[in-house]
């Protein structure tokens, strides 16, 4: 087993008080930027193009009271109430701070792959969150591709060398594995 | 006119005495890691390990937990904090159906 291998195995680790670092190799780097950036690009969709009233662009308010129609989006963006008519006031007056809030995780997470040293990307504690949560944005987007909900685990790692989802939910586990890392990492008491 | 006076006196009578609190609920989802569950109980409630991993257990066995209880704004507050982090959350007066 290279060195590398090993930095490979070992993911976030925590390094002194308030340090979580990974090694990332080119490959990983590009496909975690590329899924980062699809978010990104699906959060800001959403985003109003034409905000007419500026005190309510101010305090947040969007024209958006219906649920997304796509699927990702609504897992990224759910309804906080079953009923229907306070699910849709309650996005009227929140969903741009959450898309925003969001959009802020994933950018925060592509500026510190982006300006990773030799493929080592160091976080702190709240960098950490940013991560953890941009990392759960694609997973959940992933999730839905995969649709989780019916596909058992079992199911998903049968799939067969040419099934295009093969790839799909090899992402999805590493990832999975990867944000495990980190929340062990955050877990773990200071050294 | 006096029964429907009635009626209304009834329903503002029932809303005054409505004293149940509103309550946040974390549903089970097959995306999220059971320790990303308990990490972002821990973070946004500051709840103790031991509270938030029985809490992602509930969650995770019987497919909802209510997380938090309090005022409609402290739930929509809590809701929209869970969002930010992906987990699937609803809130909703009262724990009818929990």
């Amino acid at each position: 087993m290279s060195l590398e291998d090993s930095d490979h195995i070992a993911g976030f680790y925590r390094h002194g008080e308030n340090a979580f670092v990974v090694q990332l190799s080119d490959s990983e780097r590009e496909v975690l930027i590329n899924l980062v950036e699809q978010i990104l690009e699906l959060l800001g969709e959403r985003a109003d193009k034409h905000v007419d009233d500026p005190l309510a662009a101010m305090v947040g308010i969007t024209s958006h009271d219906s649920p997304p129609e796509d699927e990702v989006l609504m897992r990224l963006l759910p309804n906080a109430y079953a009923d229907q008519v306070d699910a849709s006031e309650f996005r009227r007056y929140t969903e741009s701070t959450l898309r925003t809030k969001k959009y802020a995780h994933s950018m925060s997470m592509r500026i510190s792959i982006k300006s990773a040293i030799d493929g080592i990307v160091e976080v702190d504690h709240d960098g950490a969150n940013d991560w953890l949560g941009a990392m759960n944005d694609i997973r959940l987007a992933l999730g839905v591709r995969l649709n989780v909900e019916q596909n058992s685990h079992d199911e998903l790692e049968l799939l067969a060398p040419d099934d295009p989802l093969r790839g799909v939910y090899a992402v999805y586990s590493w990832l999975g594995w990867l944000q495990g890392s980190l929340i062990e990492a955050l877990m773990d008491e200071a050294i | 006119m006096v029964k429907v006076a009635d009626k209304i006196d009834e329903a503002i009578e029932e809303l005054l005495s409505d004293n149940r609190p509103w309550v946040t609920i974390v549903w089970d989802d097959p995306v999220n890691l059971m320790t990303y569950v308990t990490y972002v109980l821990m973070e946004l409630f500051g709840y103790s390990r031991e509270k938030a991993h029985e809490l992602m257990m509930q969650v995770h066995t019987q497919g909802k937990a209510i997380v938090s209880t309090g005022s409609r704004e402290e739930m929509e507050h809590d809701v929209a904090r869970l969002h930010e982090y992906g987990l699937w959350a609803t809130l909703q007066k009262g724990d009818q159906g929990i």
